[in-house]
């Protein structure tokens, strides 16, 4: 290996440094999840007696056994989820995509009023209460799926990611060059545009796939048939009644909420629901990413 | 230029089959509830209750609704939600003024006070004479004297436990093992030679709780942890500020004196753990207790928990106000949301089939006529103290005989508190009481627990209360009681 470095390489020490740096910022932010993986995997009985341990004294797999035995909540609670994050996803993909088309193109007499409408709501929104009352009285989402689909629909915050998007990585000279070859608004949109903005798309549906799958607050407004809950809703119910009996000195001193506490899975099982929870949408990063790569190496204009 | 337009109106019109699928699938369900208001057709009642959702409770509802039809003609539509997101859930249905018709409500979730000022709950004492008559038979007069406001009542007690009673609890093992002489313990100073023998013995801290422990004082307290309290034998009913009685100094002391000699945790203060009942290491604790209180908590620790009183069995607000139910001021047919409560409240078969389920599938009856669980009953898993008059339940097997028995003259013995049915409005001292409360967090974990050394750490914590307003919220406390009690004529 020749010494010499080139201009834009670091030394070797700061590059050691920088390393270390990244290292341990890593470790931080992997370790609490690896640290959840090994309690799910801990003795209930060990757990109680010793606390927290990074090598438990008694490894165990009853935590999961518990889940999967009275799991079929679980399991369709799970598909609940699976299905809106699809569902919900492309649709938000096909919304979003569309509607910050329009608004990219100058030649959109009304783009600046769409666009309004849009950042608009971005600033103001009704708040809680009415969007209750919307969802439930005017348009009867309450305990239908669609009440976990639609209100996270379009966010207009992505609408303005995918319209500069647009501006920046379609030139206006592309569209032309789809005209001029014969093709309509649809054509030129569908075969030309949508194509080279693959990575943008992968960027929305990514957002939009996180946000359905961690969604649970819609669930707590809208859903009280127990059939619909998905996952996330699922555990935050178990981690808030667990929170609430416990705090509650007046209920968990009586009897009453002794006896409800033993009902509720233990530590170990809520890490288990966790690992579970956690576990596709990680593995759903690597797909993503094939998309982030390829989509940078699509040139659109030859220079 | 027309190509431009479709592509919009494509978009458009894939937004809005969007929002009419949503619209479709749930009309009818939408509409059923309102309908009903005539004679042959049975109105659906929609019921709100605290409890994690069940799988089988669709199950159980079709059974209830056969029932009910056929004796009130009405159905009920029950809607299970979970524990931690009761309160609020029912804050945004408040708030939308979504219809409803019955609510589980009480003083630690969906909050009565809070409802009844904002006018969400219907006024009852008509309703209760003409179709409530068997539930005032059932209850205790002291729970409907409690659920009062401003003499209105606006919801239904459930029929349980009227009071609560201060007692130490036991590890029985330890008792037995180190033979400990429990039987004069009544006071927090009587425990002394037993947590002595215990730490000398075992070397770790016999006395146990967390942060929210508080020793047995013989105060109603106005608002929980603030220093605004009426001794439960006052007949002035003057506000005091319970940390300046000589009595509290004395348990303070007492407990500060433990703690230094080693016999609560060290962390007492900031703790939030209960785990010490999953393993066994402790030798006392604090709780509220019930009749058969000692074999509830010995069946859900797995060992023997035995109790002693520490103080007398009292009704309180909160005690009397634990668990309710209340007819929504949306609701189209409070008298039918009546009939049903009083049903439930007095006929046996319904009250056990919404607690214990499907008798068959989730629990068999057995010759002497108690009953016991089979394995379906965990897919019907309901919060027995929130669904009304407990007193007519099946007894378990494992139950004591004379269960009913022991809660009706707990009842009836038990003393009222003096501010029983009085019901502080903060309305006008709002600001005071957030800065009350911010200085009570501060301040009162470490005091009730022992950490500190009252002598010095309560003239502290009453310069804080004092400067945050105490002097006010007290005059209007004093203000509002002496209304009350002269409204009340006593």
């Amino acid at each position: 290996m020749a010494k010499a470095r080139t201009l834009n390489q670091p030394s070797r020490a700061s590059n050691t440094i920088l390393n270390v740096i990244a290292a341990v910022f890593s470790i931080a932010c992997v370790f609490p999840f690896l640290f959840v993986i090994i309690i799910s995997f801990t003795n209930e009985k060990a757990l109680s007696r010793d606390g927290y341990r990074i090598i438990p004294k008694e490894w165990s797999l009853e935590a999961y056994r518990y889940i999967f035995k009275t799991g079929d909540q679980l399991l369709r609670s799970f598909g609940i989820t699976v299905l809106i994050t699809v569902v919900g996803a492309l649709l938000s993909l096909v919304l979003i995509s569309h509607f910050a088309y329009a608004i990219s193109r100058s030649s959109f007499r009304y783009r600046n009023f769409f666009s309004f409408i849009a950042i608009f709501t971005m600033l103001f929104n009704g708040g809680m209460v009415p969007s209750y009352i919307i969802n439930t009285r005017m348009l009867h989402l309450k305990d239908t799926l669609w009440a976990l689909i639609l209100p996270l629909a379009v966010n207009a915050f992505y609408i303005m990611i995918m319209r500069t998007f647009y501006r920046t990585t379609v030139p206006d000279a592309i569209v032309e060059a789809g005209k001029i070859d014969g093709a309509g608004e649809l054509r030129v949109f569908y075969s030309v545009v949508l194509p080279i903005s693959l990575p943008g798309l992968a960027t929305i549906g990514l957002f939009s796939t996180l946000g359905y799958w961690n969604d649970w607050f819609n669930a707590l407004l809208y859903i009280d048939n127990p059939n619909l809950v998905p996952l996330q809703a699922l555990l935050m119910r178990i981690e808030n009644s667990m929170q609430f009996l416990v705090t509650n000195s007046a209920l968990s001193g009586s009897g009453q909420g002794m006896a409800l506490l033993s009902t509720l899975p233990q530590d170990s099982a809520r890490m288990a629901m966790v690992v579970l929870a956690t576990v596709p949408i990680v593995l759903a990063y690597p797909f993503f990413q094939r998309f982030f790569i390829s989509g940078l190496t699509v040139g659109a204009v030859k220079g | 230029m027309w190509k431009k337009k479709l592509a919009t109106v494509v978009s458009l019109v894939t937004v809005f089959s969007v929002v009419l699928a949503g619209c479709g699938g749930s009309k009818d369900e939408g509409s059923s509830a309102s309908g009903g208001d005539k004679k042959d057709k049975p109105y659906q009642l929609v019921w709100y209750q605290i409890g994690d959702p069940q799988k089988d409770t669709n199950k159980v509802v079709e059974k209830i609704n056969e029932y009910t039809k056929e004796k009130i003609n009405a159905t009920v539509d029950l809607k299970m939600i979970g524990f931690g997101d009761y309160s609020k859930k029912m804050q945004v249905i408040t708030a939308s003024g979504e219809p409803y018709d019955i609510a589980f409500t009480s003083s630690w979730a969906n909050d009565y006070l809070q409802n009844v000022s904002k006018g969400a709950f219907v006024e009852l004492d008509d309703l209760l004479d003409s179709k409530g008559q068997g539930i005032v038979k059932a209850l205790d007069p002291k729970f409907i004297e409690g659920a009062k406001v401003n003499g209105k009542i606006y919801g239904i007690p459930t029929n349980k436990e009227v009071a609560t009673q201060r007692v130490f609890r036991f590890n029985k093992q330890f008792v037995d093992k180190y033979k400990l002489d429990i039987s004069n313990v009544s006071s927090l100073e009587s425990l002394e030679p037993i947590l002595k023998t215990f730490k000398e013995k075992e070397g770790y801290a016999p006395l146990w709780g967390d942060k929210n422990t508080s020793p047995y004082l013989a105060y109603d307290f106005i608002t929980e942890k603030l220093p605004m309290a009426i001794p439960f034998d006052s007949t002035d009913y003057k506000v005091v500020n319970f940390l300046d009685q000589p009595d509290t100094m004395k348990t303070f002391e007492t407990l500060h004196k433990y703690y230094k000699a080693g016999y609560l945790p060290a962390d007492i203060a900031t703790s939030t753990n209960s785990d010490y009942q999953k393993n066994g290491k402790w030798l006392v604790d604090m709780a509220d207790s019930q009749p058969y209180a000692d074999l509830t908590w010995s069946r859900s620790a797995g060992y023997d928990i035995e109790s002693k009183a520490a103080g007398d069995a009292i009704a309180t607000n909160t005690s009397v106000l634990g668990s309710m139910m209340a007819i929504s001021s949306t609701s189209e047919n409070p008298e039918k949301a009546m009939e049903f409560l009083n049903l439930l409240n007095t006929d046996p078969y319904l009250r056990n089939l919404v607690d214990m389920g499907i008798e068959g599938t989730h629990y068999k009856k057995n010759a002497d006529g108690t009953v016991t669980d089979l394995p379906a009953a965990k897919d019907y898993d309901m919060p027995s103290f929130a669904l009304g008059n407990e007193f007519i339940l099946n007894l378990y097997d494992n139950d004591p005989k004379d269960k009913w028995e022991q809660f009706k003259k707990f009842n009836t013995d038990a003393k009222s508190s003096p501010l029983l049915g009085f019901h502080f409005d903060p309305s006008k001292v709002q600001t005071e009481m957030a800065a009350l409360k911010n200085v009570s967090d501060e301040y009162m974990p470490a005091l009730m627990t022992g950490t500190v050394d009252p002598k010095d750490y309560i003239a502290k914590a009453n310069q804080k209360f004092k400067a945050a307003g105490l002097d006010t919220v007290m005059a209007e406390v004093q203000k509002q009681i002496d209304e009350w009690k002269a409204a009340q004529g006593k």
